[in-house]
């Protein structure tokens, strides 16, 4: 009953019913404009929200993460341009609809569908989470430890191209966090002899230089190409068409939330392996897949809000990120004072209610602007990169600015968006960085916890952890994760002769 | 843009510096405690020091050994002169930020940014970028209540002139 007093708080109060749609009427926008991302609205607006209490933060910020998973797949239908990583399957029978003069008919469908999706993730979150939680009590330092650990292994699935650029990538992160005064003895690490260091470096700064300064740099590669222009027809879709797709959306819904709640896949690998399994198990579609089949479109848009839900799993009960958005999100937690992880759900019930009843409000909102003002949006996605990469510019300098009203940290944004436009120039992905400095003060607080409640040595810590159901369980996590994810599977899989995935 | 066996333009010359940095950064995290316990400050720095230096030196070597350069062009492919103009110009906007204020040098590097970006058009940068920093104005200033350096616009006494205005004040 309490539960529920919690998840009416934002239906019940004015203003968060506002936060919550006016961020998620900026997700779709931030999530559709290609050069735009959530992760990068989200990092900024950490910015600006730091100062204000932790539950209207909470409202827009959910908002523009449920909205702006839903919007990247406006800008693949219209203009074959996925907004967000998880819209890349949208685009491939999402464009080809919209080609066929069948644009408006696309997006109602993928709205309705991402409501179903959204939905049913937000439903196994309410009931999961508190049961992964009540393992919380019988958390030790080294299991906190484990699941740091288990979080950094996330780089594998972050690292693009080269595991071993993400490693660097994720190392990098990690040092990054550690530099400062160390919290448990005072001593400086990586201050090089400055006053101004030993707060550390502020990892919004850190966040916003590279997803905000450098995105937009990159972006000023492609200043001058033009979008092609889509023709909108009606929008809300029949009831028929919708009862037609409802069973697959169900099946696609359910694989969203297990990758999703998986440390490490997040909404664009769900809506691709939903795009593979649609394809499997439509027999006889009406159109080919890839060439508009709208079982093409309704599996991943399905399937990617869907692993909304499941990603707010493992981020809120136990504290690690299933991707660089979830990362970000836990930062702005850090930021409010909330520490996600085990604990969380135990001593501050309200804030898990909280966030599921905002979750909710939030897919609501997306259904509605989902299926009005395509208008406007269009004119809004067509502003030209000349006019937005200044104002992304801009934003990021005030959002750095705003935090501490320090303009040192303004300094270290820039520095990190230059380096991170150079590594992404040279084949680098950003997310490991951001991972390793989330993870870095849980990592690092917790090994050294563990090891000295062992007395220093290293084989009473991995007895302890062969000796605790729970830790072995971690451990062999850990060591299933770290074996999928080096090139030895690979090895495994091939003399096994299994084809691996794409 | 990349594949295993060609290199990019700069491309040694900026993993040779990440090797370098991460060598300083070994060296830096060995001299917080050394190698005193595993429980010390300094055990995960060097622990995480020694996993860049190991992994930016792989990529070096890996690098190194590509015989092939693509046919990227530094200046062109990589840091185009649009992106060394925007880097100076936001610099630039940092530098002046505190001394000029807020909304002075907002102006101006919207001003600048949208005019070059744009390559002429001064009266679409002008009212754009006028119409672009009211609605940041009002959004993060305002509702937001973000605080930025006022410099030399006289911005508190203003706000309290329109407060005054609409009968209220702050």
């Amino acid at each position: 009953m309490q539960a529920l007093e919690y998840f009416l708080i934002p239906w019940l109060d004015l203003k968060l019913l506002f936060l919550v749609a006016a961020g998620t009427f900026a997700g779709v926008y931030v999530g559709a404009i290609p050069g735009l991302s959530v992760t990068m609205a989200v990092s900024i607006l950490i910015g600006f929200t730091f100062t204000w209490d932790v539950y209207p933060a909470l409202c827009l910020m959910v908002g523009i993460f449920m909205g702006g998973v839903y919007g990247g797949s406006r800008t693949a239908i219209l203009l074959n341009i996925p907004g967000a990583p998880s819209a890349i399957a949208t685009a491939m029978d999402g464009y080809p609809l919209a080609q066929k003069g069948q644009a408006g008919e696309a997006i109602g469908i993928a709205t309705v569908m991402s409501f179903v999706g959204g939905l049913i993730g937000i439903i196994v979150l309410a009931i999961a989470a508190p049961t992964v939680s009540e393992f919380a009590l019988v958390f030790q330092p080294r299991d906190y430890m484990l699941l740091a650990v288990l979080g950094i292994l996330l780089v594998g699935s972050l690292s693009g191209e080269s595991l071993v650029k993400g490693i660097f990538a994720g190392a990098m992160g990690l040092l990054i966090g550690t530099v400062g005064l160390d919290p448990l003895t005072a001593e400086e690490r990586f201050t090089f002899g400055l006053t101004g260091l030993w707060g550390g470096i502020s990892f919004i700064a850190v966040m916003i230089g590279m997803f905000g300064v450098s995105e937009a740099l990159m972006q000023l590669h492609h200043v001058d190409k033009t979008a092609v222009k889509q023709k909108i027809s009606r929008i809300v879709p029949n009831w028929a068409s919708i009862r037609r797709y409802l069973p697959l959306s169900l099946q696609t819904s359910s694989i969203g939330v297990l990758i999703g709640a998986l440390p490490g896949t997040g909404g664009d690998i769900a809506a691709l392996m939903a795009y593979d399994h649609a394809k499997r198990v439509t027999r006889n579609p009406e159109v080919p897949f890839g060439q508009g089949a709208k079982e093409g479109l309704v599996a991943p848009e399905t399937a990617n809000n869907a692993a909304v839900g499941g990603a707010f799993i493992p981020m809120l009960t136990l504290g690690i990120p299933g991707d660089a958005v979830t990362a970000i999100m836990i930062g702005a937690l850090y930021i409010h004072g909330l520490n996600p992880g085990p604990m969380l759900m135990i001593e501050q019930p309200q804030m898990f209610w909280f966030i599921t009843g905002a979750l909710v409000l939030a897919n609501i909102f997306m259904l509605i602007f989902g299926l009005t003002g395509i208008r406007i949006f269009t004119k809004i996605v067509e502003m030209p990169r000349t006019v937005l990469i200044p104002l992304i510019l801009l934003l990021s300098i005030v959002g750095a600015y705003a935090v501490n009203n320090s303009i040192s940290d303004v300094y270290w944004m820039l520095g990190f968006g230059v380096l991170g436009y150079f590594m992404k120039s040279y084949g680098y992905q950003l997310g490991p960085v951001i991972l390793g400095v989330i993870l870095s003060r849980l990592l690092d607080e917790n090994w050294r916890r563990a090891i000295i409640s062992e007395q220093g040595s290293i084989a009473g810590l991995f007895k302890g952890m062969l000796t605790s159901p729970l830790s072995l369980v971690l451990l062999a996590t850990v060591v299933l994760i770290f074996v999928s994810q080096t090139p030895l599977w690979r090895c495994v899989r091939g003399k096994l002769g299994l084809e691996s995935r794409p | 843009m990349h594949s295993n066996r060609i290199r990019s333009a700069g491309e040694l010359v900026f993993h040779a510096a990440l090797f370098a940095v991460s060598l300083v950064l070994l060296w830096s995290s060995y001299g917080i405690s050394g190698f005193a316990s595993l429980s010390s400050p300094g055990a995960l720095p060097m622990a995480v020091a020694f996993v860049m230096a190991v992994s930016s030196g792989l990529i070096l070597l890996d690098c190194w050994r590509k015989a092939e350069r693509d046919r990227t062009r530094f200046l062109r492919d990589i840091l185009p002169p649009a992106v060394i103009v925007m880097m100076l110009f936001i610099t630039g906007y940092a530098l002046l930020l505190v001394p000029l204020g807020f909304l002075p040098v907002s102006l101006m590097f919207l001003v600048l940014s949208i005019l070059y970006l744009r390559r002429g058009g001064l009266v679409f940068a002008v009212s754009v970028s006028l119409l672009a920093l009211i609605l940041v104005y009002i959004v993060f200033r305002l509702v937001f209540t973000v605080l930025m350096p006022a410099g030399i616009v006289p911005e508190a006494e203003l706000l309290a002139a329109i407060g005054q205005i609409f009968g209220g004040g702050k």
